[in-house]
């Protein structure tokens, strides 16, 4: 089985990890590294469940703006990406955003709070996924009309909701980022 | 008493923790000394006998630890399905209910059978021992169809899937109960619908095809599984059915249920595809050949349509006979289902489909026929409706098309041909206590402009045609009488006067534990922070059935509520002793200080009450305890008494493209006779949800196979469900103004009832665009197309 050396970054702690060639950044996760809060929907890019944040720079959570506890990024420069199509071996020195690393002592990040706060969660096994999806969204663009956040959404499913709560949250989320920037 | 929460628009109890990837799914349980198992399927045959199996080569791989065959596990037969504890033994008998399921197979009767299972040290390495098992084969005809498969069973030595049900009729009506197989009922005068035929100026009648749909739920089958060292089978599991399922393992492995402990994982969506056992017998099986190593199973995505239970897909024929002033005669109908390979839910959907043509609409006579025949697919078993929505999708539309015939408004017909109060419900004998459906078909109706768009879509021209459909239904909350509804409940007044409750009680991601919680904080006057709810450990857990037939506020919110009324009486008795006052002098604010109506200086800390339960001292003075001993509990096992059946009315607005048949629904307005919605986001949530579930059913879901009956797309690529760009933004209105006299502070059930209101409303909405009625479901744009060519447009 043929190994390869790279470190990973995830939620700001970096790891020096010895990952089979083969395995995708989902089993290095979960398997390896035991963060289960990435999940295993489909295991072939269809379902994004297991959907995480990617950037090339660092992302402190430490260096946070003034008025926000949450990390936060440069507009557009966290993608999703889907773990389970990703070969961790290719991942060396990236710096990847799971739900867990959203909240930050204890505050939820804008997007989780408007899940929370309008009642898009059901069985919440799409939900680190999804709100990955929207904290995406929001990045590119702070202000997205409801068909775009839905053809946004398109690639992570939900069976519990319809789409119409989560729609919502991400609309509410955009408000609340907003507010925050503002004060 | 604190402020009322019931009703209220609150976080759900379990949001935090999922919205941080916190909660922990029993593919996520991380275990010291853990094994991994993996279940060898067949995927090549869809009916086959197993002739040869050699595990040499699996055997060499490293990390491999076992490999179980047919030989190596208990040869009980079993049946997935909890049903034989929810009925009386008799019951079982009568409905000829068998156990034909067994864990390792040496007959393949679906693709994905199981034939084996492999232990290793790591998921990799069973895997790989997995593909090295050689499995040698000797392939049997496939019987794809109920007709098929009714033909061979009538052949002299036809291939039988079980010998105990001869012609591979699983299962039909039982005539003991049935008279004649066919549930309904006659009319006032004892004519039954044969006699009442000649009466009918109209008869509708048409022949329609329901799909083998998929449950879907995100989160797939995995399980733990420990044999430990006090020789006790421990599971963790996604079940939907804890109590029962532990019982029908302790079954299966021969151990009193002392030596069994089922945990409840958090569950990841189940719309019946959890009800019962999925592959806890196989993980079980596994953790057993390897004591004192906890073993993982979890089944990967493209098994799941292949291993665990779907929809009953099937043939209905269904005939009504009307007056020409649309007054209903009678209704015939026969449904005949495709079972799949095994017996597992026998007729429990057929029977409910027609049980629900009962409850609707006020019929002189009615005989409705039922059955299913063996076929080589996955099994069926529950989904989200259990039958109702293949009868509404059939029984909607020829309403409308009775209607269309004679010229009456759909809505104003169904408004006055609906049972209701005092009417009976889908089971002979029960009537209905609460209606609100004539509000719900009011209410949606003006939200969606139904009669202004009525008229606006009478007449088009372009490729791109308008409709709007309307269908009703009425379901159950809980499955009292037919099925056992009993739920336990202790509410424990903890020592600083917090409460917590435990009980067995599922919450699929429905919002149930949220509205427990709300009902036990209304119930106790208490804030809800000083509720807990714990739940999902048989070591600790009384008895529950577990959540189906919509079941959980209707059903188990009692045990809550009652066992909440006890300790609330509890601790008014003691206040009252302390107090010398009568109980029902007394009241309790929101800083749970009881006193003495009109006289509040006469009072005592209910926290005081709490404490001095259980620090109880004696007073070296007067050698007397210190306030009352004795912790306060609460306690109820409570057994429903009712159904108070809700009923929906759901108007969808379609537009068809003529030339490409595909079918965009634009708006979907859902009104829901709920009674009283203790949760209203949960509420609104499951019938979102269901919408999408219902417009699957109705538009794209289906299985579709090759010609030796294997699974074409057992993936979310090529099942295609709607996505966040297909869904219309679904509008649900709540309807409150018939509260139940029966359900928990008038609440009826929602869980199951949403997906009813969009089938049958999108298949008639199609029709209103195109005027074909399209038989067939699911409508998809090819279906439409043909019939498109074959009839033209008819409007």
């Amino acid at each position: 089985m043929k190994k390869r050396a790279i470190t990973l970054y995830i939620n700001g702690e970096g790891y020096d990890l010895n990952v089979p060639v083969h395995h995708t950044l989902l089993q290095v996760i979960r398997d390896q590294l035991n963060l289960t809060d990435v999940k295993y929907g489909c295991g072939r890019g269809e379902c994004g469940t297991c959907t995480v944040l990617v950037d090339d720079e660092r992302i402190s959570c430490t260096d946070t703006d003034a008025t926000t506890k949450y990390c936060v990024s440069k507009p557009g420069k966290r993608k999703a990406i889907l773990a389970c199509m990703t070969l961790a071996a290719t991942m060396d020195g990236k710096h990847i955003t799971t739900v867990a690393g959203l909240n930050k002592d204890g505050e939820l990040h804008p997007v989780q709070q408007a899940f929370v706060e309008e009642g898009a969660i059901q069985c919440g096994f799409c939900t680190p996924g999804m709100v990955l999806k929207g904290v995406a969204i929001l990045e590119k663009n702070p202000k997205p009309t409801e068909t775009e956040i839905r053809n946004e959404l398109e690639g992570n499913i939900c069976r519990c909701t319809g789409y119409v709560k989560v729609v919502k949250a991400v609309e509410r989320a955009s408000e609340l980022m907003a507010s925050k920037r503002k004060r | 008493m604190s402020e009322s929460v019931v009703g209220k628009r609150i976080p759900k109890v379990d949001a935090q923790e999922k919205v941080t990837g916190k909660a922990i799914y029993a593919g996520d349980m991380r275990m010291p000394g853990m094994y991994y198992g993996k279940i060898v399927r067949c995927w090549e045959y869809a009916h086959a006998n197993v002739k040869k199996l050699d595990f040499t080569e699996a055997l060499k791989v490293p990390g491999v630890v076992k490999i179980l065959g047919p030989d190596d596990v208990t040869q009980k037969g079993y049946n997935t399905t909890v049903m034989k504890l929810l009925v009386p033994e008799s019951f079982g008998e009568v409905f000829g209910e068998i156990a034909d399921l067994n864990i390792f197979n040496r007959r393949v009767k679906h693709q994905g059978d199981a034939i084996c299972g492999v232990i290793a040290k790591n998921e990799e390495a069973a895997e790989r021992a997995a593909e090295k098992i050689k499995v040698t084969y000797e392939p049997l005809p496939i019987f794809m169809t109920a007709e098929a498969s009714k033909a061979e069973g009538a052949k002299k030595n036809g291939l039988l899937f079980t010998p105990l049900k001869p012609g591979n009729l699983a299962c039909e009506l039982p005539d003991a109960f049935f008279p004649g197989k066919a549930y309904g009922w006659n009319d006032k005068d004892g004519k039954t619908t044969k006699d009442l035929w000649k009466k009918c100026d109209l008869i509708v009648e048409d022949n329609f095809y329901v799909p083998k749909q998929k449950q879907c739920q995100m989160e797939n089958h995995s399980y733990v599984a420990y044999y430990d060292e006090r020789s006790r089978l421990n599971i963790w599991t996604s079940t939907q059915m804890a109590k029962p399922v532990q019982m029908l393992i302790a079954e299966l492995f021969e151990l009193p249920l002392s030596r069994v402990r089922l945990v409840q994982t958090t569950v990841g969506g189940g719309f019946g595809c959890r009800l019962g056992m999925v592959g806890e017998p196989h993980a079980c099986a596994l953790a057993m050949a390897v004591p004192g190593h906890p073993v993982r199973t979890e089944m990967l995505r493209e098994e799941d349509w292949v291993a665990s239970e779907t929809r009953y897909p099937g043939k209905i024929w269904m005939k009504m006979g009307f007056k020409k002033d649309g007054t209903p005669v009678c209704i015939e109908a026969h449904y005949t289902a495709r079972k799949g390979g095994y017996y597992t839910h026998g007729l429990g959907p057929p029977f409910c489909g027609a049980a629900f043509v009962h409850g609707m609409y006020k019929w002189e006579a009615m005989a409705m026929q039922a059955d299913a025949y063996f076929t080589n697919e996955v099994p069926t078993g529950a989904y989200r409706g259990y039958g109702n929505p293949q009868i509404t999708f059939v029984q909607e539309q020829l309403v409308d098309h009775m209607c269309n015939e004679l010229g009456i408004d759909q809505v104003e017909w169904r408004k006055k041909w609906h049972k209701s109060i005092g009417d009976e419900t889908w089971l002979k004998g029960v009537t209905y206590a609460s209606d609100g459906l004539n509000d719900c078909l009011d209410m949606a109706a003006k939200e969606i402009g139904w009669k202004e768009k009525k008229k606006k879509y009478a007449k088009q021209t372009g490729t791109k045609r308008r409709g709007i459909g309307v269908a009703i239904m009425n379901h159950t909350s809980g499955a009292w009488p037919m099925l056992l509804e009993h739920t336990t409940c202790t509410a424990k007044l903890n020592e600083d006067c917090t409460v917590e409750l435990m009980a067995q009680i599922s919450d699929l991601g429905t919002g149930g534990h949220t509205a427990m919680t709300q009902m036990a904080a209304d119930t106790l006057g208490f804030p809800l922070e000083d509720i807990h709810l714990k739940t999902g450990d048989s070591d600790y857990s009384g008895f529950d059935i577990g959540a189906h037939a919509s079941r959980t506020v209707y059903c188990a919110g009692p045990a809550i509520i009652e066992s909440c009324e006890s300790v609330k009486k509890q601790l008014l008795e003691r206040a009252a002793q302390l107090l010398e006052a009568r109980v029902e002098d007394l009241t309790m604010d929101r800083n749970k200080i009881i006193s003495l109506k009109g006289n509040p200086d006469k009072k005592i800390d209910a926290r005081r009450i709490a404490k001095d339960a259980v620090y109880n001292f004696i007073d070296p003075v007067s050698g007397k305890n210190i306030g009352i001993p004795g912790q306060i509990q609460g306690y109820s096992s409570f057994f429903a008494k009712h159904c108070s059946p809700p009923f929906g009315a759901c108007f969808s607005e379609v537009e068809v493209d003529i030339e490409t048949g595909e079918v965009k629904v634009l708006n979907l307005v859902n009104g829901h006779d709920i009674g009283k919605a203790i949760h209203p986001p949960s509420v609104e949530g499951q019938l979102e949800g269901g919408a999408q579930q219902g417009l699957g059913f109705v538009l794209t879901e289906e299985y579709a196979y090759d010609d030796k009956g294997r699974v074409l797309n057992n993936d979310f690529t090529d099942y295609k469900m709607l996505g966040p760009s297909d869904m219309p933004n679904a509008k649900i209105i709540l309807v409150e103004t018939a509260p139940d006299p029966i359900g928990p502070m008038g609440a009826k059930s929602c869980g199951e009832s949403a997906l009813m209101g969009p089938i049958g409303s999108v298949a008639n909405a199609i029709y209103d665009a195109i005027g074909i009625q399209m038989t067939e479901a699911p409508i998809t744009a090819e279906k439409i197309l043909k019939a498109i060519k074959e009839k033209g447009i008819q409007k």
